[in-house]
C-alpha cells in the first residue's frame, strides 16, 4: 500500500489570490494557505486566539474546532478560522478583505521622508571597487596571479595588508585572462574597528573581468517584527535607487517576538521562520533589482538592522535564551556572514553585515536608529523612541546613552484592538469629531472605505474622544451622552466610527472600552519606561532638549494628540522630530560611510541597558500612567489646561440628576 | 553648636472639610504636618471617631462587640441615640447592610426611609455606608441623597464604577462623598480627578483608601496612606490633599481572631479583651498613617484610641 492511499491528496483553491495547492487531507488550512502563498493575517500564530485568519469556505469540507472568536452567525455563513480547520475534501476558500495581508498598500509608507539627522560623516562606503590593469606574466615575471593582483593593488592604490576570500581566488586565473589582465577588484572593510595604531584590513571579496566600477551596489534592510523594508543603494554616488516594503513572512507564525521565539522551539520551527524572512527579503530584493535594473551579481553587500530576535532568527540562531531570564543574546557583535549561505539571492561574494545588538530586547535596529539620527554626534540631551511592538527607548547624547525596552504590546500596530489593522490602505488614520452632535469624521490611508484602525489612528481617535468628552480620563465612555454612536456591544461599551454601509468589511467599525484599555496600557508602558529610565539616570522628562520618534506604525504620528493621551511627555512641539523608519535610515547611512559603521560599534558598546522588568519604580510609574493623560496631571500642564477649558465649554459632559 | 533635630519641610496642607451641620458639625483635615508631628507643624483638628450602627440586626458580630448595644441592635434609631448618649459618639456611621443584594436585598426607598429617621434623630454628622455593589449603591445612595437633601450626609463608598451617578446626586443635594479605591495611590488620585471633573467641589470630598485590620494586610493600607500624605504635604499633590476616612471596625471584627471564643482556643486568651485590643490597635495604626475619621465599634476600643490621641497631642 502506498502512502497516498493512506493520506488522500486534496486540492485547495484560494480566492481572490487565485492560487492552488495540493496537500494531504487533514492538513491545517492556515499552513496550506501560507504554503500556497495566499496572504492571510494570523496575528496569534495559529493558536486560535486572535480571530484574524477567518476565511469563507465556499466549497468543500473542513473539520473545525470552534472558538469564541467565531460567532454563531459567522459559523452558519461558512466562516471558519483557518488555523483551527483541517482540510477534509477539495476546497474553494475565500479570504475576506479583513483577513488579508495587502502588500501594495504598504508602498504608501514610502512617501514618508526620512530625515537625515546624522551629520559630518565622510562618504566612504565599506564596499569598494578598484580597477586594475596588470602586466601579463612572462617568464621573467612569473609570480602567481594572486601576488600579481596584490602587487597591482599596492602599487596603484597603495592598498596593503589585504586578506583574500577563497571564492575570489577560485576564479582568479580565469577572470584575469578573460579580461586580458584588466580586472575590477571588490574589497570590503570588515566591520571590526581597528585598535588605535592598527591598520584596517580590507578583504578582497570579488574579482571581475574588465572595468565594472560603474556597477557598484549594495542593499540596506530593516527587518522588523511586522514589516521588512529594503533599499537598493548605488555606491559611487551614494544614491537610493529604489525602496520597497513588505510584511515579514513570519507574521503568519505569530505577531510578536515571543510567539515567534516559541514557534522556534517546535521541530523545524526555527528553519521555517528563517526561511520565511529570507523569502520576504528575496522578494524585496527581486523587486528592488528589477526597479533599479541591477543584476544580482553586482550587489556586493547587505547592511541589515533588526531587533535581537529578528537578527538571531535570520542568522538561524535559536532565540530561546532571549526569552528566558536572565535574557542573553547569542552575541552582541556578529561577524559578517556570506549572504548566500543564508539563502539570500545576491552575488556569491556578498557579505551581510548585521548591526550589533545591545541586549535581548534592545537590538541592532535601535543602534541603527541612533546612528541614523545622529544622537551619538551631539551634546544635545536626546530622548529617542522607537514605537513598535516593543517600545525601545534611548536617553543620552554623544557622551553617554541609557536604553530600555518596554513591552507595549501590539496595540500600536493594530494588535489586540477589535478592529485594529496594520497601517495599510483602508486603515482609519485621521479622526475628528463634531462637538455639536458627536458625529465622527474619519480619513483612511489611501482614501478608501475604512477597513479597520491603525496605530496612529488609534492615538487620534482616543485623543479626539477625550477632548470631546465622549470618554473620561479613565478611558470609560460617558454613557449618558445624547448620541447613538455610543452603544453597548459584545465587548462592553463602544463608539461606532463607521457604519456597516460605509465600510469595506460590511460591518460596523467600532472602538471599544477594551480597545481603549489596551492602548492605555501600551502608552502607559512607554511613558513609564521613559520616566523610569530618566529617573534612573537622574534627569526628568522635561530636561530633554530633543525627542526623536521613530517607528513604522502609520504614515505619521500626530505629536499633539500623542501628548494628549500621555504617550509622549508634554514638551514644546519644536523639540519633537519624527524620522519614520530610523533603523533603515541607519542601515543606509552606514552603507555609505565606514565612519558610521565604526560609530555603530561604539554606540552599541556605550549603551547601558536597564531591565525595566526588574525595576520597582517601573510598576508604580506604569500604574500612574494608566490614565488620560496621566494621574500626575501636573506633568501634562498644557493638556490639563486644554481639557479643563473644553470641559467648561462643553455642557453635555455634565451629568444631570 | 547645639544639635538640631532635622525637620521635614512641608509645602502642602490637607483641605479642611466640614461634615454635618449645626452645632454638632465637625471639621476635619487641615493638617500641615505628618500625623502627630506637632513639633514640625500643625494638626488643627484632631481625628474624629464615628460609631458603627447597622440598619438591620447584625448576625455575625462577635459577642463582645454586641454586648454594649444589647437591646438596641434591631432599631437603628435607638442604636444611634445610645451611641451619642451613653458613649459620647461624635459621629454615626450607618451601614446599610440590609440592602446587600446577596443578603436581605432591601429596596432603596425603604433603606432611605431608615436613613432619614436616623438622620432626624441625631444632631451629629451621619455617614451612610453602602454595600460596594455598584448597581445597588447607585440606586440606594441616590435615593438617600434625595430623601435626606438638607442633611449634609457623608455618602460612601463611591467607587470608579459608580462615581458618576452617586457623585451627581451628592452635588445636587449637597452631600459629602467618600471616594473609595482599592489600596492604590494612583487609583485614589484618579478617582479624585474624575469626581472633580464631574463637578464635585473639593469641600465635599473625603477619601477611603480601603483599610484592613492587624494581621490582614494592614501594612499595605498603612503604606498607601503614608504615601498619600507624603504626596499631599511635601510634593504639593493637590489631588491627594483630602482627609482620609477609615472604615476599620468592620475589618477588624470580621476576622476569626476577634470571633473565636476562649473556650474554643484557650491559648488566645480572653475574647472580649482580644477583640477590643485588635480594634484599638488597628485604629491607632490608621491614625499614625494619616486617618482623619475612624469608624469604630466597641466603646472600650474607642476609649483607648481617644486616650492615645490625647497623649499624643498633649501640649
Amino acid at each position: 500500500m502506498t502512502e497516498t492511499t493512506l493520506k488522500k491528496k486534496v486540492k485547495v483553491h484560494f480566492n481572490p489570490d487565485n492560487v492552488d495547492i495540493a496537500v494531504a487531507s487533514g492538513e491545517n488550512l492556515l499552513q496550506a494557505a501560507i504554503a500556497a502563498g495566499a496572504r492571510i493575517y494570523a496575528s496569534c500564530g495559529g493558536s486560535g486566539t486572535c480571530g484574524t485568519c477567518k476565511v469563507l469556505i465556499e466549497k468543500g469540507e473542513v473539520e473545525t474546532t470552534r472558538t469564541e472568536k467565531l460567532s454563531e452567525e459567522e459559523y452558519q455563513q461558512g466562516i471558519r478560522q483557518a488555523c483551527q480547520s483541517h482540510i477534509l475534501t477539495d476546497l474553494t476558500v475565500y479570504v475576506p478583505v479583513e483577513s488579508r495581508l495587502e502588500k501594495a498598500v504598504l508602498s504608501q509608507e514610502q512617501k514618508r521622508v526620512s530625515e537625515v539627522l546624522a551629520t559630518g560623516w565622510r562618504f566612504r562606503p565599506p564596499l569598494n571597487k578598484f580597477f586594475l590593469e596588470l602586466p601579463p606574466p612572462t617568464l621573467e615575471d612569473n609570480t602567481s596571479d594572486l601576488s600579481r593582483l596584490l602587487r597591482g593593488l599596492r602599487q596603484r592604490y597603495n592598498l596593503s595588508n589585504l586578506s583574500v576570500d577563497f571564492t575570489a581566488v577560485k576564479k582568479l586565473a580565469e577572470v584575469l585572462r578573460d579580461g586580458k589582465w584588466k580586472a575590477t577588484v571588490t574589497t570590503l572593510v570588515t566591520a571590526v574597528k581597528p585598535r588605535a595604531g592598527d591598520q584596517r584590513q580590507p578583504k578582497v571579496i570579488n574579482i571581475e573581468p574588465g572595468d565594472t566600477r560603474e556597477k557598484h551596489y549594495s542593499l540596506a534592510f530593516d527587518i522588523g517584527t511586522t514589516t521588512v523594508c529594503g533599499q537598493l543603494l548605488e555606491l559611487n554616488r551614494g544614491k537610493v535607487l529604489a525602496e520597497s516594503i513588505a510584511y515579514n513572512g513570519q507574521i503568519s507564525y505569530g505577531e510578536d517576538v515571543i510567539t515567534r521565539i516559541n514557534h522556534c522551539q517546535k521541530p523545524g520551527g526555527l528553519k521555517k521562520l528563517q526561511q520565511a524572512v529570507v523569502t520576504t527579503i528575496n522578494g524585496i530584493i527581486e523587486e528592488l533589482l528589477a526597479r533599479g535594473q541591477v543584476s544580482h551579481e553586482h550587489v556586493g553587500h547587505l547592511m541589515v538592522a533588526g531587533n535581537t530576535t529578528m537578527t538571531q532568527i535570520l542568522l538561524g540562531l535559536d532565540p530561546k535564551y532571549l526569552r528566558l531570564t536572565p535574557y542573553t543574546p547569542v552575541a552582541n557583535f556578529f561577524p559578517p556572514v556570506e549572504a548566500t549561505s543564508l539563502g539570500i539571492k545576491v552575488g556569491d561574494q556578498a557579505y551581510l553585515f548585521i548591526f550589533p545588538a545591545v541586549a535581548s530586547y534592545v537590538g541592532g535596529d535601535i543602534v541603527s536608529g541612533i546612528i541614523g539620527s545622529g544622537v551619538h554626534q551631539r551634546k544635545t540631551l536626546t530622548f529617542f523612541i522607537d514605537i513598535g511592538t516593543n517600545g525601545e527607548i534611548v536617553i543620552g547624547n554623544s557622551d553617554w546613552m541609557a536604553t530600555a525596552s518596554c513591552s507595549a504590546g501590539p496595540a500600536f500596530e493594530g494588535g489586540g484592538i477589535k478592529h485594529g489593522i496594520v497601517a495599510t490602505e483602508g486603515a482609519i488614520e485621521e479622526f475628528d469629531i463634531d462637538q455639536s452632535n458627536l458625529e465622527p469624521k474619519v480619513i483612511t490611508i489611501g482614501g478608501t472605505k475604512p477597513k479597520g484602525i491603525c496605530g496612529s489612528g488609534l492615538i487620534n481617535i482616543i485623543a479626539g474622544l477625550l477632548e470631546a468628552g465622549v470618554i473620561s480620563q479613565n478611558g470609560k465612555f460617558n454613557r449618558d451622552l445624547p448620541t447613538k454612536r455610543i452603544r453597548q456591544g459584545r465587548d462592553g461599551y463602544e463608539y461606532v466610527l463607521s457604519r456597516a454601509s460605509e465600510t469595506q468589511t460590511g460591518r460596523d467599525i467600532v472602538i471599544t472600552e477594551v480597545d481603549i484599555d489596551n492602548l492605555m496600557r501600551a502608552k502607559a508602558a512607554i511613558y513609564a519606561g521613559c520616566q523610569t529610565l530618566s529617573k534612573s539616570v537622574g534627569i526628568g522628562c522635561y530636561d530633554f532638549e530633543q525627542v526623536i520618534i521613530a517607528g513604522a506604525f502609520g504614515s505619521n504620528i500626530n505629536i499633539e494628540k500623542s501628548i494628549t493621551i500621555g504617550l509622549l511627555p508634554d514638551l514644546p512641539m519644536g523639540r519633537f522630530i519624527f524620522i519614520g523608519n530610523g533603523s533603515l535610515l541607519g542601515a543606509r547611512l552606514t552603507s555609505f560611510s565606514t565612519d558610521l559603521l565604526d560609530d555603530a560599534r561604539r554606540v552599541a558598546q556605550m549603551m547601558t541597558n536597564f531591565e525595566l522588568s526588574e525595576n520597582v519604580d517601573f510598576m508604580n510609574n506604569y500604574m500612574a500612567a494608566l490614565f488620560l493623560p496621566h494621574t500626575e496631571t501636573s506633568a501634562f500642564p498644557t493638556v490639563s489646561k486644554r481639557l479643563a477649558r473644553l470641559t467648561k465649554n462643553n455642557p453635555k459632559q455634565r451629568i444631570t440628576i | 553648636m547645639a544639635f538640631e533635630i532635622p525637620k521635614t519641610t512641608y509645602n502642602g496642607k490637607i483641605k479642611e472639610i466640614k461634615l454635618g451641620k449645626g452645632d454638632k458639625a465637625v471639621t476635619i483635615g487641615g493638617e500641615s504636618s505628618y500625623p502627630f508631628y506637632l513639633f514640625e507643624s500643625e494638626m488643627p483638628h484632631l481625628p474624629r471617631i464615628a460609631m458603627d450602627v447597622y440598619d438591620c440586626p447584625p448576625v455575625e458580630w462577635a459577642e463582645a462587640a454586641l454586648e454594649p448595644f444589647a437591646g438596641v441592635t434591631d432599631d437603628p434609631v435607638a442604636w444611634a441615640q445610645k451611641c451619642l448618649k451613653d458613649y459620647g459618639a461624635e459621629m454615626i456611621c450607618l451601614q446599610l447592610l440590609s440592602t446587600d443584594p446577596n443578603g436581605l436585598d432591601r429596596g432603596a426607598d425603604e433603606a432611605a426611609e431608615v436613613v432619614k429617621k436616623v438622620a432626624e434623630a441625631i444632631d451629629t454628622p451621619l455617614i451612610v455606608w453602602g454595600t460596594a455593589n455598584h448597581d445597588k449603591d447607585t440606586e440606594v445612595l441616590r435615593r438617600v441623597a434625595e430623601v435626606c437633601q438638607d442633611k449634609n450626609l457623608i455618602l460612601g463608598p463611591v467607587e470608579e464604577g459608580d462615581h458618576k451617578k452617586i457623585g451627581a446626586a451628592a452635588i445636587g443635594y449637597h452631600h459629602t462623598v467618600i471616594a473609595s479605591t482599592p489600596i492604590d495611590i494612583n487609583l485614589a488620585k484618579q478617582l479624585n480627578i474624575l469626581l472633580g471633573n464631574l463637578g464635585v467641589p473639593d469641600e465635599l470630598l473625603v477619601m477611603d483608601p480601603t483599610v484592613s485590620g492587624i494581621g490582614y494586610g494592614i501594612e499595605y493600607a498603612y503604606s498607601v496612606m503614608e504615601r498619600m500624605r507624603m504626596a499631599a504635604l511635601t510634593q504639593q499633590d493637590e489631588k491627594l490633599q483630602f482627609p482620609i476616612i477609615c472604615n476599620i471596625a468592620k475589618e477588624t471584627w470580621k476576622t476569626k481572631e476577634t470571633k473565636i471564643s476562649e473556650s474554643e482556643n484557650p491559648k488566645m486568651g480572653d475574647a472580649k479583651k482580644r477583640g477590643i485590643l485588635l480594634e484599638a490597635m488597628s485604629a491607632m495604626t490608621m491614625l499614625l498613617a494619616g486617618g482623619d475619621v475612624l469608624i469604630m465599634r466597641h466603646p472600650e476600643a474607642i476609649k483607648l484610641v481617644r486616650e492615645m490621641i490625647a497623649e499624643l497631642t498633649k501640649a
